[in-house]
């Protein structure tokens, strides 16, 4: 568990996110330049201007009370942030090192409008606005550093207000009027004397453009107050006058933005097409000129939906003044960008968000598939007709092998600096994490290093109930991996289904398949099909099927389908059989668990990839507890109000091919935590206990007995035994809050199983299931103590050395994932949530693996002196004994 | 130095030839000794004798693994149960001795035959079965032996499943 210290960064890596960006500032000022950011993940960061690294961060609650209302920076100054949703929170920042300053609370007294607040920051002042729609406007302004109240809050009588009107501080904007003959209002609510300009919107329109009065603020921080109107015309407020721009928006979608740049006020655009890509341009106000060393447009960059963040214009020794361009993309990806078009940095913040992940397994490398299709049987005897065909294959391939051998020795040194190809290791360590992200971006990452290999974005995808499978691992060459990717449709909410190559990240077989039905669920075929690919499963809203690709039909057998409602706590159970034309589905068994009113929490399954190899459990007599294994069985925990126990928490254990229920316990008073694991016969879910106000594990394990049911190596079924498996429970207090929890996974399950928990300090721990075991016995004497289970203790132990990412911190895990690797003893972790965290997990120590600090070096000189040592013996050894012969 | 050496050799050594035959020349017997009677007797006590004592010997030896079986099962009673290095050299000593003197039993009674040579061998043999019977004893309390299920545990092929699922929470 624990790693030395020069083992920090060996086996793991993190990359720290910030999210979405909502508010960005840059800091030129400072000696550091930087970017201010601040987010909808409720992150307050500073970025570094050159390489976008997090200089520094706060994560604030991810509740609605650690929403960032405004961010304001201005230079020379500090950074200024409001939070929370009524009371809100302004707190200083010192933009260097991050450290808060001054902090102080406003509670809006009408907590109805609350939400319609306004805020910014002008001459050291705080301003907040609150409309009141069609009647008044109540300014407040605030010291920025105390929070005084510099006088009351001033009533402003606007009865032209609408929910449609903006704020371009300090003006105030609104579109009045009836169709046809707009009026646009604008305020200034921070002058003293109330002075309303007022303009018929049809001035800044030709004649017979239709008109609708849709206002849009300019983007980023503008050097002056400006807005848009319908996506077309451009207009300033000046000396309390609009001031129509003579350039229109150049694209609908485009973003736009105002700055002061050395030769005069400038008007940046950017906006992105399909098949154009990216395009900006720039517009000297002044001058009434195109700036053209800003422009650009071209497929290179492919940024969709780009927003403008901000435009920075330093000035630099030379002529020409340098920019720098902060896009936002609706992928949630950022990008910083020079004049020219050259991105200077990207930062993908949709990783901050994901919602799947799994690693797959890399490809061999081409010498090791020519060997393995030579020792393939039935490869090998389509290839060699005779003997002598398969000897000269043979010589062959060695001299290939020699050939590596040779080149690999030679061009050691070069090697090293090239990135490592992407073929299979020996102990299957490197593989590739597809994730997919809550926004639609697909990415493939390599998970020694973290470097994103490929990434894909889809707007369409919507990733609410998203599921991954991979249908086919890269172990069968010629043909290549595949993932299959099956969402919803953004807009219509049918069945959207993307294929890809794991490893290169291109689509392939169906590619972007749009369904026009909406999906139940999903489920993969356990066979494979002549291109050793699993069929996809698709069981519509009307309970049809489809089978992809279509001619994997006939193969469809054994097969069973379960679909479980949130909200009711329904389940539905089909069988799906080939008629000789199609495939059907049946319903075959439908349970309503935790009686009426329960609502299904979460469901624990076990991995696809699971497979277990040890039978039972030697106990201390030297007899065999036999686990209970069923593959098909879940965990189902359900809530349910109750009127006398407030909340009653229910687990059940089904079996989904038979439904029937195998196990069940309940726990009163309490709430569930949608945190729940399975795996082999170990069952664990996490509650909250109203009662004690604690969080509690409840374990189960299920048992056969002393005798097997069925003979070793046989078939089960669920539907063969009508025996109940004898059944352990046993519940812990938690003494942390959990926010992740899974179980380690390898490759036979022979080693041990621990447990994964994120805690919401941003800690990952390792805790071993025989802390959890439902089977430590209440005193400690005889049989259980030769057995080696620890004696109950109702607290479970969290020591900090049982932590798996020391003091790299992860924020807000949500999830973690484990994967087997090649070795048995170990397995992948990779934790997500604001921040990735990867590291790899021994839970029975490395026993199949040398220590990380084995001294080789030591051994072969030891091996080596022994050799010698023994030849030299033997020499000198001989000439004594002929010498003793002679005498 | 060979010449000191020789030179030395010849200090130390007796030459039985070198004597002169007129010295072993007849010596009158000592008075009462007759040749022959003495002769006679000498001849059938010292070949009687001799075979006695070789069946002692080969029956001390027949019955030596019988007689450690005390000394055994002390030794054994005091390397106890636990696991641990010594205790398992002891008990591997103790099953690897009788074994190897069973393979062996065929040259340790080379040199006898004779009417009760069976019976020996038979005796050696049971010594050694008892002795090796004994550790196997210890083995089985020691816990060593995979005589139960548990020792067989790894060796099991794991079930194959019938029923395949799949599905989850709807996804409407």
């Amino acid at each position: 568990m624990c790693i030395y210290e020069d083992q920090i960064g060996k086996f793991d890596w993190r990359q720290t996110y910030v999210g979405r960006i909502k508010f960005a500032q840059f800091d030129t000022v400072s000696t550091a330049k930087k970017i201010i950011v601040a987010t909808e993940e409720n992150v307050l960061a500073a970025l570094n201007l050159k390489t976008g690294q997090v200089m520094w961060r706060h994560v604030f609650e991810s509740a609605s009370s650690g929403d960032i209302q405004l961010l304001h920076f201005s230079d020379g100054d500090k950074v200024t942030t409001v939070t929370g949703s009524n009371p809100y929170l302004v707190r200083g920042w010192d933009p260097t090192t991050g450290v808060l300053l001054w902090e102080w609370p406003i509670s809006i007294i009408d907590t109805e409008r609350a939400h319609l607040s306004e805020w910014w920051v002008q001459n050291g002042m705080l301003v907040h606005l609150l409309p009141a729609f069609g009647s008044h406007l109540e300014v407040t302004m605030y010291n920025l550093m105390t929070g005084s109240n510099r006088g009351a809050t001033s009533k402003l009588p606007t009865v032209w207000t609408n929910d449609g009107c903006i704020l371009t501080p300090p003006y105030y904007t609104c579109i009045s009027g009836n169709m046809g003959n707009y009026m646009l209002l604008s305020l200034d609510v921070t002058s003293n004397a109330v002075q309303i300009i007022s303009k018929p919107l049809s001035n800044y329109f030709s004649e017979g453009e239709v008109i609708e009065g849709n206002l849009r603020p300019l983007d980023g921080k503008t050097s002056q107050p400006g807005f848009i109107i319908d996506d077309k015309a451009i207009l300033l407020i000046k000396n309390n006058e609009f001031e129509p721009l003579n350039v229109r928006l150049a694209d609908q979608s485009a973003s736009a933005t105002f700055i002061d740049a050395i030769s005069g006020p400038m008007l940046v655009q950017a906006w992105s097409d399909e098949n154009k890509g990216l395009s900006i341009t720039a517009y000297n106000i002044a001058t009434n000129t195109e700036i053209t060393d800003m422009q650009m447009s071209g497929p290179k960059i492919n940024i969709p939906e780009a927003e403008l963040l901000g435009v920075l214009c330093i000035n630099t020794a030379r002529e020409q003044p340098a920019y720098r361009i902060l896009l936002n993309g609706a992928d949630d990806a950022v990008h910083l960008l020079q004049q020219g078009g050259r991105v200077v940095w990207s930062r993908e913040e949709s990783l901050a968000n994901i919602v799947a992940a799994e690693f797959v397994d890399l490809p061999v490398s081409e010498t090791d598939a020519a060997l393995e299709s030579e020792f393939d049987q039935k490869e090998a005897i389509k290839v060699y007709s005779s003997v002598w065909a398969a000897f000269v294959r043979r010589l062959h391939t060695q001299y290939q092998q020699l050939h590596t051998l040779i080149q690999n020795l030679q061009g050691e040194g070069a090697v090293l600096d090239t990135p490592s190809p992407l073929v299979r290791d020996y102990f299957n360590l490197h593989k590739i994490i597809v994730l997919i992200t809550d926004v639609g971006k697909i990415y493939g990452m390599d998970n020694l290093s973290g470097e994103i290999l490929w990434q894909r974005y889809d707007g369409n995808l919507n990733t609410e109930s998203v599921v991954m499978f991979t249908r086919r691992s890269a172990r069968h060459p010629p043909h290549d991996a595949y993932v299959t990717i099956i969402g919803k449709h953004e807009e219509t909410g049918n069945g959207y289904v993307i294929s890809l190559n794991p490893i290169r990240g291109t689509l392939v077989g169906e590619r972007v398949l749009r369904l026009d039905v909406r999906l139940l669920q999903v489920a993969l075929l356990h066979t494979v099909d002549a291109e050793k690919l699993h069929a996809l499963i698709l069981l519509d809203e009307d309970e049809t099927v489809q089978v992809l690709p279509v001619s994997a039909a006939p193969l469809v057998r054994d097969l069973y389908m379960y679909v479980a409602d949130r909200e009711t706590g329904r389940m539905q159970g089909y069988a799906l059989k080939y008629d000789g034309r199609q495939v059907i589905a049946q319903r075959t068994w439908s349970l309503n668990l935790g009686g009426a009113g329960a609502r299904i929490v979460t469901i624990a399954g076990k991995s696809r990839t699971e497979r277990v190899h040890s039978a039972g459990k030697p106990l201390a007599d030297r007899s065999v507890l036999y686990k209970y294994s069923n593959p098909n069985l879940l965990l189902v925990v359900l809530e349910r109000p109750d009127p006398t126990h407030k909340d009653v928490v229910t687990a059940v254990a089904v079996d989904a091919a038979c439904g029937a229920v195998v196990a069940a316990s309940t726990h009163r008073r309490a709430r569930a935590l949608p945190l729940a694991v399975h795996s082999d016969n170990c069952l664990a879910y996490l509650y909250r206990s109203d009662k004690h106000r604690r969080l509690e594990i409840a374990t189960m394990e299920l048992y056969e007995g002393n005798e097997r049911w069925l003979p070793a190596g046989t078939q089960f079924s669920s539907f063969g035994c009508a025996r109940a498996p004898s059944v352990e429970r046993q519940a812990y207090i938690v003494p942390a809050s959990l926010t992740a929890l899974a179980f380690t996974s390898t490759e036979k399950a022979i080693t041990d199983t621990h447990l994964l928990m994120g805690l919401s300090t941003g800690m990952l721990m390792e805790l071993p299931w025989a802390y959890v075991d439902p089977r430590r016995p209440m005193t400690l004497s005889g049989e259980p103590r030769e057995e080696g289970l620890i004696p109950y203790a109702p607290e479970l132990p969290l020591p900090a050395e049982a932590s798996l990412n020391y003091n790299r911190t992860v924020q807000r895990v949500r999830a973690i994932y484990a994967a087997p690797s090649g070795l048995e003893s170990t397995s992948l972790v990779l934790a997500t949530g604001l921040d990735l965290f990867y590291t790899r997990v021994a839970p029975s120590k490395t026993f199949d693996l040398l220590k990380d600090d084995f001294d080789y070096h030591l051994i072969s000189i030891v091996l080596a002196a022994l050799i010698v040592a023994t030849y030299s013996t033997k020499y000198f050894a001989s000439r004594k004994m002929l010498k003793q012969a002679w005498k | 130095m060979s010449q000191i050496k020789s030179n030395k050799k010849l200090k130390w050594s007796l030459d039985f030839n070198s004597k002169s035959r007129s010295q072993t020349a007849e010596i009158p017997s000592p008075p009462g000794y007759s040749q022959s009677a003495n002769a006679n007797y000498t001849e059938s006590s010292k070949d009687s004798d001799s075979q006695l004592l070789l069946i002692k010997k080969l029956w001390d030896v027949a019955l030596a693994p019988l007689k450690q079986v005390p000394m055994n099962m002390f030794i054994m009673y005091m390397a106890g149960n636990s696991i641990s290095l010594f205790p398992i050299m002891m008990v591997g000593m103790l099953i690897i001795r009788p074994t190897k003197a069973l393979f062996s039993t065929q040259s340790t009674f080379q040199m006898v035959e004779g009417t009760q040579a069976v019976g020996q061998k038979f005796v050696y043999m049971i010594g050694n079965v008892v002795n090796i019977l004994l550790a196997l004893y210890k083995f089985q309390s020691m816990g060593l032996l995979p005589t139960h299920s548990s020792d067989w545990l790894a060796f099991e092929e794991p079930l194959t499943r019938m029923e395949h699922i799949g599905g989850g929470l709807s996804m409407l």
